[in-house]
């Protein structure tokens, strides 16, 4: 498998002669940046969010369970 | 060329004109005196622009629609040929010259059809200087025309006619042929270039659709025929090949009005390049102009305009300015009109008002049409120009980071930071902990002098009804980055600025916590990859249970990790005997057998969906030897029989429906059928030839089981005798006696999250460097750093909601 860069997906050039690693170039890489400061990266997931926000939130198996409402 | 007028100013009366011709003629001798003033310069550009001068006439004639072949061939003497098959130079007497037209053309200083706006309605000419210039600058000129079924010659010298116009024969063919060599006294060099050539000649076939145009060096041989019918489209195809074009076929707009042709082609690339070629009248205007400024405001306000209204720029606090836009961005501007007005330094920029507003009046409409009628490509262009906006919105940010680090030092610490108090990053420690309440006790339970302490809790975004979204916050990840005190980006992350040489990531062991540690992995290692390779990234264990038995405490990390300890536990307390074994295995020893059952028993529930695991243990019960056995009919009846009356005792509840050999006739071996019911759950079994050598395992831990302990075995406390033990002959009821008893005793608690625990228990587990195991994260070279990277990298689905897998990152991956 060929490392391809995650955010343009062309092909990466060895670590040791890429300084933008792993990335292609500085510039993928502040697209990259700026994508997890607009928070782009994200789990989707269909959760109640009483339980997400809740630090002490139970470890219940069924929480984990997607709702019956999720298509 | 055919309505052919002389001099400056068509319409001019025809006395004065005769006079100023005069002038004109000394003319010829300025260019020869000053040549630079004419071509530019006379080295290289100077030199080719002859050639230039020449094709230019041709592709004139092409434009009004009068010829569709340019050759250009470089001789081997060093001159040059052009040809077209127009309509050739008109050869009649000049009404006020009284010389031939073409003599006229030859001769005279800005004589030619391109001068006067009727003859062709646009024109290119590079300066407009004409073919004469070409001749005064040419040590001979060759002209040959085919018009009328005649062919006319003439030659001059330095401009001078040698010969008069005649001609020399008849023909069917038409057009114009000038053969010329570039004086050497007045040239520096007089070596065309084949590349440079082409290179035009390819951007006026594109420039000029259909055209065929033919460039030929004689002495090497190497010839290129350049045509295309797709036009500027094709130009911007050919620019685009090989960059990974956001959308397959470049976006084409064109219109005209009260004579300007106007023609646009566009194609965005996954690259950040902007390629824009303008030309006016088939120049390339390089310092650009009204062309190519309308251009560039129009499409930063249609794509704008665009996004504003499909609601795609939610999530940016300034809408995309127009290099953002034009990123990626390959586009071609082809305008052609009467009376072109060039300006600036080197003349190459386009002068006239008007152009402006009618190429934004066609963007405006025709894009926004376009947009509407391909929004898949519309939004990856409104994508591709927000990440730009973000790209250099993140650039700038980092910037402001990298300079902030320095109050950093000076205690301007993050609020949500409890910083620690050694100074030597080599010894310090930042915990990453999930969430408030469990930030809280680690911040109490941690040592201070050492350890530092950041809570994180992620973000929660309700996107729809029933969906929600989990990510790191923008805050979270600026704060991170001040803390660290590195920097970020390829040029200002600085990793000898590091603060502490060991990152902990403590989260829940629930989903909830390995989706922040996964995204918090994939932070580091796309953004700081530097820390993982320099080993300070790791992933704190906290426990997941707390067994406690008396006053003893153990915590365990693992549902594994728990049963091994019970199983120890009772172990220990307990004493199994074999079938007529004096002898009990108690201890160590007791606990190794109880591992070998706990591993022949997992073995079995893992083939358990094929077969039956009461029928495949009986079956290693009652089976022995090789392959050579199931060839036996007789022995294979005897094992059926003795496999059924063993389940019978064993298990009762469960009835043997069938038992049944079935040969195998490619291998002459007999399978074992059994149909089985149980609580009226009915299961078919089949063990044969393909079993045998998958289960050569579980035949030596069943054999090494039997070695140990012979059934039926009996079980008791310590100290008691064997009578008074309780007998097992099934491995699983003994196995699960056995973890039974060893649960007595204990007060296990399963944690919900971190936050449970309070600030002594967090130290005890997972803060104290002399009680807790880390996971170092490491990606070393080689195969699985690739297949980590796939894992974290892996394909986005829909690149704006770019989700990290569930389950995509397993720890265990990381493991050292």
């Amino acid at each position: 498998m060929t490392p391809r860069c995650p955010i343009c997906k062309a092909p990466l050039a060895p670590r040791a002669e890429n300084r933008a690693w792993p990335f292609c170039s500085a510039r993928c890489r502040m697209v990259d940046l700026g994508r997890w400061l607009g928070e782009d990266y994200r789990f989707a997931g269909p959760v109640e969010p009483e339980a997400a926000h809740d630090t002490a939130r139970g470890w219940a198996p069924q929480r984990v369970e997607p709702p019956d409402d999720e298509a | 060329m055919s309505e052919l007028t002389a001099g400056p100013g068509a319409g001019a009366p025809s006395a004065e004109y005769s006079a100023s011709s005069i002038k004109v003629l000394e003319g010829l001798e300025a260019v020869r005196k000053r040549p630079g003033m004419y071509i530019g310069d006379t080295a290289t550009r100077g030199l080719h622009h002859l050639v230039w001068e020449v094709v230019d006439n041709a592709i004139d004639e092409a434009l009004a629609g009068h010829c569709d072949i340019v050759k250009v061939a470089m001789r081997v003497d060093g001159s040059i040929t052009v040809e077209d098959n127009g309509r050739g130079i008109p050869t009649d007497m000049h009404p006020t010259e009284h010389k031939p037209a073409a003599e006229v053309v030859m001769t005279i200083l800005h004589a030619g059809g391109k001068f006067d706006n009727d003859a062709y309605k646009v024109s290119g000419g590079l300066h407009g200087v004409g073919v004469s210039v070409v001749n005064a600058l040419s040590e001979r000129l060759h002209l040959e025309i085919f018009r009328d079924g005649k062919v006319y010659t003439q030659d001059y010298a330095r401009g001078e006619p040698q010969t008069p116009l005649e001609v020399v024969g008849e023909t069917s063919r038409r057009g114009t042929r000038i053969t010329f060599r570039p004086d050497p006294e007045v040239f520096e060099t007089t070596q065309f270039s084949f590349d440079t050539l082409s290179q035009r000649l390819r951007e006026l076939a594109f420039l000029n659709r259909g055209i065929l145009i033919v460039i030929e060096d004689e002495e090497s041989g190497k010839k290129h025929e350049f045509q295309y019918q797709g036009g500027i489209v094709s130009f911007v195809e050919h620019l685009c090949k090989g960059k990974g074009p956001l959308h397959p076929d470049p976006i084409f707009l064109a219109g005209e009005k009260e004579g300007i042709q106007v023609e646009m082609a566009m194609q965005w690339n996954t690259g950040y390049q902007e390629t824009v070629f303008s030309f006016a009248n088939n120049i390339n205007t390089h310092e650009g102009g009204t062309h190519l400024s309308g251009l560039k405001a129009a499409l930063t306000r249609t794509v704008n305009a665009y996004a504003q209204k499909e609601n795609l720029l939610a999530k940016l606090k300034e809408v995309p300015a127009g290099d953002d836009i034009r990123e990626g961005l390959t586009a071609v501007i082809s305008v052609k009109l009467p009376q072109p007005q060039f300006e600036g330094q080197t003349k190459t920029k386009l002068g006239n008002s008007a152009v402006k507003g009618l190429v934004e009046a066609i963007v405006n409409e025709h894009l926004s049409v376009y947009f509407e009628e391909n929004p898949r490509v519309a939004k990856e262009i409104v994508n591709k120009a927000v990440d730009a906006a973000r790209a250099r919105a993140a650039a700038r940010k980092a910037r402001d980071l990298a300079r902030r680090k320095g109050a950093l030092d000076s205690g301007d610490l993050p609020g949500k930071l409890a910083d620690c108090q050694e100074r030597d990053p080599r010894k310090c420690e930042l915990f990453l902990v999930e969430g408030e309440s469990a930030g809280g006790s680690a911040k109490a339970g941690r040592d201070r002098t050492y350890q530092a302490i950041l809570p994180l809790r992620g973000k929660i975004l309700n996107v729809e009804k029933s969906r929600f979204d989990k990510m790191l916050s923008s805050q979270e990840i600026r704060i991170l980055i001040s803390a660290l005190g590195t920097g970020i980006g390829t040029e200002d992350f600085d990793v000898e600025k590091l603060r502490y040489h060991r990152i902990i990531i403590m989260t829940d062991a629930d989903v909830d916590g390995s989706h922040i540690r996964t995204l918090l992995l994939t932070f580091f290692f796309r953004q700081m990859p530097e820390l993982v390779a320099r080993g300070h990234l790791f992933i704190a264990q906290p426990p997941l249970f707390k067994a406690k038995k008396g006053r003893q405490v153990t915590y365990l990390k693992d549902e594994r990790a728990l049963n091994a300890h019970l199983l120890r536990s009772g172990a220990s307390d307990l004493v199994v005997w074999g079938q007529d074994q004096q002898e009990g295995l108690t201890g160590d020893d007791f606990l190794h057998f109880l591992e070998k059952v706990d591993r022949y028993l997992s073995t079995l529930d893992k083939l358990g969906r094929r077969i039956e695991p009461r029928v495949l243990d009986s079956f290693l019960e009652e089976f022995d030897g090789g392959l050579e056995r199931l060839k036996d009919r007789d022995e294979v009846d005897r094992i059926l029989a003795a496999m059924g009356a063993r389940m019978a005792r064993l298990w009762p509840s469960m009835r043997v429906i069938s038992a049944a050999a079935r040969l195998d006739d490619e291998f002459q071996t007999f399978d074992l059928v059994l149909r089985t019911e149980d609580n009226g759950h009915e299961r078919r079994s089949t063990i044969g030839r393909e079993l045998l050598s998958e289960i050569s395992e579980l035949r030596t831990l069943k054999q090494q089981i039997r070695d140990r302990v012979a059934a039926p075995c009996r079980l008791a406390e310590k100290g008691a005798s064997p009578d008074e033990g309780v007998a097992f002959e099934d491995l699983r009821s003994l196995f699960e006696h056995v973890r039974q008893k060893s649960q007595k005793g204990f007060d296990i608690q399963r944690y919900k999250g971190l936050g449970e625990m309070n600030p002594d228990q967090l130290w005890e587990t997972t803060l104290d460097a002399g009680a807790r195991t880390l996971l170092q994260v490491r990606v070393e070279d080689g195969v699985e750093a690739d297949e980590i990277f796939t894992i974290l990298m892996g394909d986005q689905v829909d690149p704006r909601r770019e989700f990290i897998q569930e389950n995509a990152l397993n720890v265990r991956n990381l493991d050292v």
